[in-house]
């Protein structure tokens, strides 16, 4: 089994606690950086860390640079990272529009953020489509 | 007195010389002189020839005296001179003088001057070859003279060419030749001579025979001649082939009355002519069906009858013969009036129409009905005018409706987003704390209680929030009139408190007086403006100008700050609804306060932008116009 090296933004503290816990419990992920916003992620970047992560789990809504300013902005700079959207948005309209900005697939946030063992097996199935996993 | 033959001789009324038998002159009288011009004296014993023609021809006299001589009597006409060299036309008549012996002794001459008689038979023959030149060169018209039994005396070229005989075939022959077998009868040409002679002339058009046997429609006069003792000598005759005019007047003829039956059958225009005073003259069928009245209705009367009464106060229909008159035409569009009074719609041209010496004849007249296409075209015009409103309506719907659709679809996404995202929190916080009672791990219950709690605050904020934004589209929008200073001023007075605990200073500029909006919105417009200029600071005590002015007919509005500024990818994102560029931590909010701003400023068909520099403060720029429709 292949450990994925991941980034989470996520600007909401408590659920990004919860998801991080998560995601070390799988050991599926390797979390290599959380951020609260695009900006965070950005600074992160440009001060040419020593691991780079293999994809990105945002958040789309955020104060400052958001989940969409994230998939733009990285397309050039970063295109070796994919980029997983997730949101509390369970509407269709919304994964649409982060694949169409360039995200690899968008994943629905679980109903509580005390329940994201699912979502990160989930999260794990897709990303190895890209991954080979 | 005593008569002695002296005497008789000198007294006689005629000039008479007396020869010798061998011509030499004995004697002439007193008469002789007067024609010669010399004396007794002067000619006696000198040759005949003394008083000839000047020429001294012996021959000629002596030639002259033998034929009186073998004829007893010579008369000979002949140039003499007189004395004084003047020539004079003699007649001199001689004869010989034989003695009581039977012996010839000499010879009487009588000597006449006979020049002016002479003259005017010169002056008769002369006027005759004339007029028999002129009438024989006359190739126009035949023109011979028959005897009084109708016989052809005389011919002309214009004979030759009309009738085709040549002078020898006709001459002798009788006139009858010249007509059609059907007349031929002695009677017809018989009384056609009767009458001339009866009235002096006989003048008839009819057909008559060329050699060969056409015919041709010839004009004739036959004028009976008399001489002066009254007796009747003859007949001239003039014949004219009237053939080409006849052809041209019947071609004229039949084209008129082609177009006659044209005209007068023409149903879709009135066609009609007016006199040069503008009396209708002719009528046509659709005349007639345009404006109701029939030929007898209007022939004769002034074409004014068809003008509306006010058209006929202005003189219009004499102004209008008066243009076609002067330039030719006259051609307009205007109500005219049918027989019943009703209205019509009319194209009307007027003509003036000239004769073939260009003096005016009348007017042609040509109307049309247009009554229906022009209601036809006014219907068009309505109903496109019509479809054109409701196009014009179903596009503002249209673009309502999308704007709804937009508010719509946006309201989802708040709804999915921005509205889920607490109320999960505290669903989820609510999970933690049943997890931790039913692990009995009571100290843990406290943080997450205070975070359900917070988390439902900022949920019941955002949908205030909420509701004031959707607000601001629903209800109607105010136009009032309202100061600059009281709309800042209520604005400052909303945010009294955050004012005295940022310690902000606030100045107000503005050079206009009063400007007309929504007050309720437009304070929340500078409310939203000044709070976020008050929050967004790095510690220092803010500083807010606001300025205003009137610029190109709008109101001109800036609030200016000392704040943290706004990085210029972000300039157009802050006015996005829930937008926001800082943690709630950092500096709390909802991102509506903006996109009320921004939506409050649509709504008075204004603009806003923000500028700044990084770290050098914000700017937001207002433009409203200073009346809103």
């Amino acid at each position: 089994m292949r450990t994925l090296k991941l980034a989470i933004v996520e600007n909401d503290e408590d659920e990004r606690f919860f998801m991080s816990e998560a995601f070390r419990a799988s050991h599926e992920f390797e979390i290599i950086g959380e951020f609260g916003n695009g900006d965070q992620l950005t600074e992160w970047l440009q001060a040419a860390p020593k691991q780079l992560p293999e994809l990105i789990l945002s958040d789309l809504n955020m104060p400052g640079k958001n989940g969409y300013d994230i998939i733009d902005e990285l397309k050039t700079t970063n295109p070796d990272i994919l980029v997983f959207a997730t949101s509390t948005s369970s509407v269709a309209s919304t994964r649409e529009k982060c694949i169409r900005a360039g995200a690899r697939d968008f994943i629905a946030k679980p109903d509580i953020f005390v329940a994201y063992d699912s979502f990160v097996s989930e999260f794990y199935r897709l990303a190895c489509r890209y991954f080979g996993c | 007195m005593h008569l002695t033959n002296d005497l008789i001789f000198q007294n006689l009324s005629e000039g008479i010389f007396v020869l010798d038998e061998a011509g030499t002159i004995q004697k002439c009288n007193a008469i002789a002189t007067a024609i010669t011009g010399y004396q007794n004296s002067e000619v006696e014993n000198k040759p005949f020839e003394t008083v000839g023609d000047g020429q001294d021809d012996p021959i000629k006299y002596r030639y002259e005296l033998d034929q009186a001589l073998q004829k007893k009597r010579l008369v000979v006409e002949g140039w003499k001179r007189r004395k004084d060299g003047t020539r004079y036309w003699a007649e001199t008549c001689y004869s010989p003088i034989y003695d009581d012996d039977q012996k010839h002794s000499g010879y009487c001459v009588l000597l006449r001057d006979i020049s002016e008689r002479k003259q005017q038979q010169v002056d008769i023959r002369e006027s005759e070859e004339h007029y028999r030149l002129m009438v024989e060169a006359i190739r126009d018209y035949s023109i011979f003279m028959l005897n009084p039994e109708g016989i052809v005396v005389t011919w002309n070229d214009g004979g030759a060419l009309i009738h085709g005989y040549v002078e020898s075939e006709i001459i002798g022959k009788h006139f009858s030749v010249f007509y059609p077998p059907s007349e031929q009868v002695a009677e017809k040409t018989e009384r056609e001579l009767r009458i001339a002679q009866e009235n002096g002339s006989y003048r008839e058009e009819g057909w008559r025979v060329k050699k060969g046997g056409s015919l041709f429609w010839a004009n004739v006069v036959l004028t009976a001649l008399f001489n002066n003792q009254n007796k009747l000598i003859g007949y001239s005759k003039v014949t004219r082939d009237l053939t080409d005019r006849l052809k041209s007047e019947e071609a004229l003829r039949q084209s008129e009355a082609r177009y006659r039956s044209l005209v007068e059958q023409v149903a879709d225009y009135g066609i009609f002519m007016l006199d040069t005073k503008g009396r209708i003259v002719s009528w046509n069928e659709g005349a007639k069906r345009i404006k109701g009245y029939t030929a007898e209705d209007v022939i004769g009367k002034y074409f004014s009858i068809f003008y509306p009464e006010e058209d006929i106060v202005n003189g219009k229909p004499a102004w209008e013969l008066k243009v076609a008159r002067s330039s030719g035409k006259y051609e307009e569009e205007g109500w005219r009036l049918r027989k019943d009074g009703t209205r019509f719609w009319a194209n009307v041209v007027i003509t003036a129409v000239s004769d073939s010496e260009g003096r005016l004849a009348g007017f042609s007249k040509v109307t049309r009905d247009l009554t229906e296409r022009k209601m036809n075209e006014q219907a068009l015009q309505e109903s496109s005018i019509l479809y054109k409103r409701l196009a014009d309506e179903l596009s503002i719907t249209n673009s309502e409706l999308s704007e709804v659709n937009r508010e719509l679809e946006q309201f989802t996404a708040i709804v999915s987003h921005d509205l889920k995202e607490p109320v999960r929190t505290v669903r989820s916080f609510l999970h933690l704390m049943d997890m931790h009672v039913n692990q009995q791990k009571y100290e843990l219950l406290k943080p997450n209680i205070g975070k359900s709690i917070q988390a439902a605050q900022r949920m019941q904020e955002l949908i205030d929030n909420l509701l004031d934004y959707s607000q601001i589209s629903k209800v109607g929008l105010q136009q009032q009139e309202l100061t600059v200073d009281d709309l800042i001023g209520e604005a400052m007075q909303n945010l009294t408190d955050a004012i005295a605990h940022s310690g902000a200073q606030i100045s107000v500029a503005s050079s206009v007086k009063s400007l007309y909006g929504d007050r309720l919105q437009l304070v929340q417009l500078f409310q939203n403006l000044l709070a976020n200029a008050i929050k967004f600071t790095n510690g220092s005590a803010p500083r807010v100008d606001v300025r205003c002015w009137a610029e190109n007919g709008h109101v001109r509005f800036v609030v200016e700050d000392n704040g943290i500024g706004i990085s210029s990818q972000n300039l157009e994102k802050i006015f996005e609804i829930f937008r926001r560029l800082h943690f709630t931590s950092q500096y709390p909010g909802t991102g509506v306060g903006l996109a009320v701003c921004k939506k409050v400023v649509e709504r008075h068909r204004g603009k806003i932008w923000a500028e700044s520099e990084q770290g050098g403060g914000a700017s937001f720029h207002i433009k409203l116009p200073s009346l809103i429709n």
